[in-house]
C-alpha cells in the first residue's frame, strides 16, 4: 500500500515535528559518539605525555640540571601545563623554580601569555594559574585587567597571580579593588594573602579610609576575616560609628585592651549581634571587673549571647573553681543550663 | 455515537500541543543547562587543584534524620564524619525509632548524655535526650518522640550550631568532597540561601566504608530506567531552572541551606510528605513577598548516590509518594503563582510545575487513552493516532538523549563503551512502557493526595548488594 501524507495541516506540522525530532535525536547520538572518541583520544595523548614528561619534571623538582629536553608539540602544551600545575601545587621554593625553568625552556611562558590575552575562558584561567606560578612580570598588565573583570573565578585567580608576582605592587594596586569586591570568597582571599600580610596590612588600612560608607561594613568584615590589625585611632573611630554593621565588623577587630571601654559600652546594645560580638571580644580582653557584666548576659534573651557569655566566663583565666561552681549553681535556669553545656563541651574537647 | 468532529479536532490538537509544549519547555531547560555546564567545564582546571582550607569556610551542621536505620546508620555516620571539610558537626536525629538505631549509635560512637541548653527555634515533638560522642566531639545525637522526617529535621536545626545546615538522608552515599562542592555557591555570594547537588543511582556501583569506590551500571531493568531518568531530572531539569533562579526543589537526600533563612520561613512543615520541595517553594514565596534578594543554586556535580527501588511495587510506592509531595508543595504555596513579586519562580517555574509536573500524569494518560479510543472508535484517522504517538515518543527519546549528551559533555561517569551502549538502549526503551507507567503512578498519586492521608517515613527494603565492608 502506498503511503499518502496526511492532508490536515495540523497533522502535517506534527509529522514534520516528529521527523525533526528523530533527526535531532540521531544528531545527538552522533555527537555523543564523537565526544566519546575525542575523550579517548585526549586520554591517550595525556597518558603518553605524562609518561614522557613526568620523570623530567620530577628531576627538575629534585634540582637536576636537564641538558636536553624533548620537543613539546604546540597541541600538547595545554596538557603539559595541566600536569605541570599539578606538581606546582605540591612544591615550594627552589623546586617550584626548577619547574618554572622547564616551562620557560619549552616555550610555555610565551604560549601562556598568548592564551591569557586571546584564549577562551578556560584557557585564560589556565594561563592565569601558570603565569602566577612563573611570577611572570611581563604579564602584569593583562593579569591586572583580568583581576578587575566581573567574572569572580577568573578575577580572584588573577589577584592570586599578581600577589605571587609582586606582593608589594599588588597591594598598592589591588587593595582598593579587594575591599569593594563582595564576590571573592573570604576563604580564598585568606589563602592568597596568607604569606604577604606584611605588604598588605598598611595599604589595606589606608584603603579603608577611602571606601564609601556603604562599602565600609563589607570592607571591615574582610579586614577582620584576614586578621589584619588596624591603627588604634582608626579602629576607635569605627567602634564609635552609629552604623550597626560597622560597629559589628569593628568589634571583630577589637584585640587591644585600649578599646576595652568601648567594647563594654556595646554590651547593652539593642542589637543582639552587637552584644554577641562585644561579649566575644570581652572574653579575650576582659578583666575581673567584667565577670558581673558577663554573668548578667547569661540571662540574655538571645541564645547565642548566653552561649558566648558562658564561653567567655569559662575562658577567663583568673576565675577560681569556687567562683565557677557558684556561677553554675545560679538560680537563673537559663544561665545554669548554658554554663553546664559549655563546661561539658570543654570537658569533651 | 460519534462526537462532533470539531470537538474531536480540538481535543486532538490540544493534546498534541500539550505534548509539544511540555517537551519544548524541557528542551529550553536543556539549552540553559548546557550553558551552565559549559561554564562549569571551563573551571574544571580549578577542580583538579588540591583543596587548601583557610578556616574561613562557613562551618556546616549536617543533620541526619533517622527512623529505624539500625542496619546502615553506623556506616552512614562514619562516612559523614570523614567528609573532607574544614569545620562541621554531625547531628543525628533519632525519630523515635522502634528498632536498635539509638543503641547502635551509642555503642559505635560511645555516646554519653550531654547537658545541652537546647534552643527551640522551631516547634517539634518532645526531645527526650541529647547525647554526644566521647570519641567524636563533633557528633551529637538527638533522641526525640516520633514526629516524621520534617519534624526530625526541625529538631536538628534547633540543635545546629553553624550558619549552614545540610540535610542528609541516613542512607545517602556521599563522596569525600561532596560538602566542598555543595558549599561553593555560598562562598562568594551572601545572597545564597540554598544549594542542592545531583543525586545518582548507586545500584550497580561499589561502596566501601560508606563511600562510593566504583561506578557501575545496575543489572536490574527498573534501576536501569531510573539511571536515565535521574540524568534527565538532575542534569537539565534542575540545572536549567537553577540558571534562572527558578529551582523549586532540592533533594532531601543532600541539600545545603542557610539556617537563618529556613528558621525565618518556619522550617520544614511537620507531617508533610514532600518536605524538601515544600520548603524550597516556601522559601521562594516568602523571600519574594518580603523583597529579600536571594539565590538558590544547583551544583551539577554528582555529590550523592542513592539506592533505587528494584521492583515494581516499591518504585510505584515511591512515585506515588513523590506525586503526593509535589501536590502538597504546590497546593500550600499558591501565593507564589503569578504573584506580582513572583519573578521567575512565580511566573515560570511554578506554572510549569503545575501544568506539566503536577497535572502531567493526568493529561498524558488522558492523551494516550483518548487517542487510542478515538482511533478504535473511528473518530480519528489512523494517521492522526500514529502521528500523535510518533511525536510524543520521539520527543521523549530526544529528551533522554539530551540527558545523556549532557552527561557526556560534563562528567562522563559511565566510561566503558558497553555502559554507554546500554544507556543508549535504555534511552529508547524507557519510552515504550516505563514512561507511561510513571504517568499512571503520578495520576494515582494525584488521586491519593486528593483523598488525603497521613505522612509517614518512606519505607524501602534496601538490598545494598553493592555495599562492601560496611562496618
Amino acid at each position: 500500500m502506498d503511503y499518502r501524507p496526511p492532508s490536515d495541516i495540523y497533522l502535517q506540522v506534527a509529522l514534520w515535528a516528529g521527523i525533526g525530532t528523530i533527526v535531532l535525536t540521531v544528531l545527538v547520538g552522533l555527537q555523543i559518539v564523537w565526544l566519546r572518541f575525542s575523550m579517548r583520544r585526549l586520554q591517550r595523548r595525556e597518558q603518553a605525555l605524562t609518561l614522557k614528561w613526568r620523570p623530567l619534571l620530577n628531576a627538575a623538582i629534585a634540582g637536576d640540571e636537564l641538558a636536553n629536553l624533548p620537543e613539546l608539540a604546540r597541541r600538547d602544551q595545554v596538557l603539559f601545563i595541566k600536569l605541570w600545575l599539578h606538581l606546582q601545587q605540591a612544591v615550594r621554593g627552589e623546586a617550584s623554580e626548577g619547574l618554572n625553568r622547564i616551562a620557560r625552556r619549552v616555550g610555555c611562558d610565551a604560549y601562556m601569555r598568548k592564551l591569557l590575552v586571546r584564549g577562551n575562558r578556560a584557557e585564560r584561567l589556565l594561563a592565569t594559574l601558570a603565569l602566577g606560578h612563573m611570577r611572570d612580570k611581563a604579564s602584569w598588565e593583562p593579569l591586572a585587567r583580568a583581576a578587575h573583570a566581573a567574572d569572580s573565578a577568573s578575577s580572584v585567580h588573577a589577584l592570586w597571580a599578581l600577589v605571587q608576582t609582586d606582593a608589594a605592587r599588588s597591594a598598592q594596586e589591588m587593595a582598593p579593588v579587594l575591599l569593594r569586591r563582595d564576590d571573592w570568597p573570604l576563604s580564598q582571599l585568606a589563602n592568597i594573602l596568607q604569606n604577604v600580610r606584611g605588604e598588605w596590612q598598611l595599604v589595606l588600612a589606608l584603603a579603608l579610609l577611602r571606601v564609601t560608607p556603604e562599602e565600609l561594613p563589607q570592607a571591615l568584615r574582610l579586614v577582620a576575616a584576614l586578621r589584619i590589625d588596624l591603627p588604634l585611632a582608626q579602629l576607635k573611630g569605627y567602634l564609635a560609628s552609629d552604623q550597626a554593621d560597622v560597629v559589628l565588623a569593628a568589634l571583630r577587630l577589637a584585640r587591644s585592651p585600649a578599646v576595652l571601654e568601648q567594647v563594654r559600652g556595646h554590651l547593652g546594645s539593642a542589637d543582639w549581634r552587637i552584644r554577641l560580638q562585644a561579649v566575644r571580644a570581652l572574653g579575650e580582653l576582659g578583666d575581673r571587673s567584667d565577670v558581673d557584666r558577663l554573668r548578667a548576659l547569661l540571662s540574655d534573651p538571645e541564645w547565642w549571647v548566653r552561649y558566648r557569655a558562658a564561653e567567655a566566663l569559662l575562658s577567663l583565666p583568673f576565675l577560681t573553681e569556687a567562683e565557677l561552681a557558684d556561677l553554675r549553681n545560679a538560680d537563673d535556669r537559663y544561665a545554669a543550663d548554658m554554663l553546664k553545656q559549655v563546661a561539658a563541651e570543654r570537658e569533651v574537647a | 455515537m460519534k462526537p462532533d468532529s470539531l470537538v474531536i479536532q480540538i481535543f486532538t490538537v490540544g493534546v498534541l500541543v500539550y505534548f509539544v509544549l511540555l517537551n519544548g519547555g524541557y528542551l529550553l531547560l536543556n539549552i540553559l543547562a548546557m550553558f551552565a555546564l559549559r561554564k562549569r567545564a571551563q573551571e574544571a582546571v580549578l577542580d583538579d587543584l588540591p583543596q587548601v582550607y583557610s578556616a574561613l569556610e562557613p562551618p556546616i551542621s549536617i543533620v541526619v534524620p533517622a527512623y529505624n536505620e539500625e542496619a546502615t546508620i553506623a556506616a552512614s555516620v562514619r562516612s559523614m564524619l570523614q567528609l573532607s571539610y574544614s569545620e562541621m558537626e554531625v547531628i543525628v536525629v533519632n525519630d523515635g525509632s522502634t528498632d536498635r538505631t539509638l543503641q547502635v549509635l551509642t555503642e559505635e560512637f560511645s555516646l554519653a548524655p550531654f547537658p545541652e541548653a537546647y534552643r527551640i527555634q522551631l516547634e517539634t515533638e518532645p526531645v527526650r535526650a541529647i547525647y554526644r560522642s566521647t570519641r567524636f566531639p563533633n557528633l551529637r545525637v538527638i533522641d526525640k518522640a516520633n514526629g516524621g522526617k520534617a519534624d526530625s529535621l526541625n529538631a536538628g536545626i534547633n540543635a545546629a550550631r553553624y550558619p549552614l545546615f545540610c540535610g542528609v538522608d541516613a542512607d545517602s552515599i556521599l563522596q569525600r568532597d561532596s560538602l566542598q562542592r555543595l558549599v561553593r555557591p555560598f562562598l562568594g555570594d551572601p545572597q545564597m540561601v540554598a544549594s542542592g547537588g545531583t543525586v545518582r543511582i548507586a545500584n550497580g556501583c561499589e561502596v566501601r566504608g560508606g563511600y562510593l569506590t566504583r561506578i557501575g551500571m545496575p543489572h536490574n531493568p527498573w534501576a536501569l530506567f531510573q539511571v536515565v531518568e535521574y540524568l534527565r531530572a538532575f542534569l537539565f531539569g534542575r540545572l536549567g531552572w537553577s540558571v534562572i533562579n527558578g529551582m523549586l526543589i532540592i533533594s532531601g537526600a543532600f541539600g545545603l541551606f542557610r539556617k537563618e533563612t529556613v528558621v525565618s520561613v518556619g522550617g520544614y512543615t511537620p507531617g508533610s510528605i514532600g518536605e524538601d520541595m515544600e520548603l524550597v517553594v516556601r522559601i521562594h514565596r516568602k523571600l519574594r513577598a518580603r523583597g529579600t534578594p536571594y539565590k538558590i543554586e544547583f551544583v551539577a556535580d554528582p555529590v550523592c548516590w542513592t539506592e533505587a527501588p528494584e521492583d515494581h511495587k516499591q518504585l510505584r510506592n515511591q512515585r506515588i509518594r513523590w506525586q503526593r509531595g509535589l501536590s502538597e508543595s504546590l497546593n500550600s504555596n499558591w501565593g507564589l503563582m503569578f504573584n506580582r513579586h513572583g519573578g521567575v519562580a512565580g511566573w515560570l517555574a511554578f506554572p510549569f510545575f503545575v501544568l506539566f509536573e503536577w497535572l502531567g500524569g493526568l493529561v498524558e494518560i488522558f492523551g494516550y487513552v483518548f487517542m487510542a479510543v478515538a482511533w478504535w472508535q473511528g473518530w480519528i484517522s489512523w494517521d492522526s493516532a500514529a502521528i500523535f504517538f510518533f511525536v510524543a515518543i520521539g520527543l521523549g527519546i530526544l529528551l533522554s538523549a539530551f540527558g545523556l549528551l549532557l552527561e557526556e559533555l560534563s562528567f562522563h561517569l559511565y566510561q566503558r563503551p558497553g555502559q554507554l551502549l546500554m544507556l543508549a538502549v535504555v534511552v529508547v526503551a524507557e519510552n515504550f512502557g516505563y514512561r507511561q507507567l510513571n504517568s499512571w503512578w503520578r495520576l494515582v498519586g494525584l488521586f491519593k493526595w486528593l483523598r488525603g492521608g497521613e505522612a509517614k517515613w518512606g519505607v524501602m527494603n534496601r538490598k545494598a548488594g553493592w555495599q562492601r565492608d560496611i562496618s
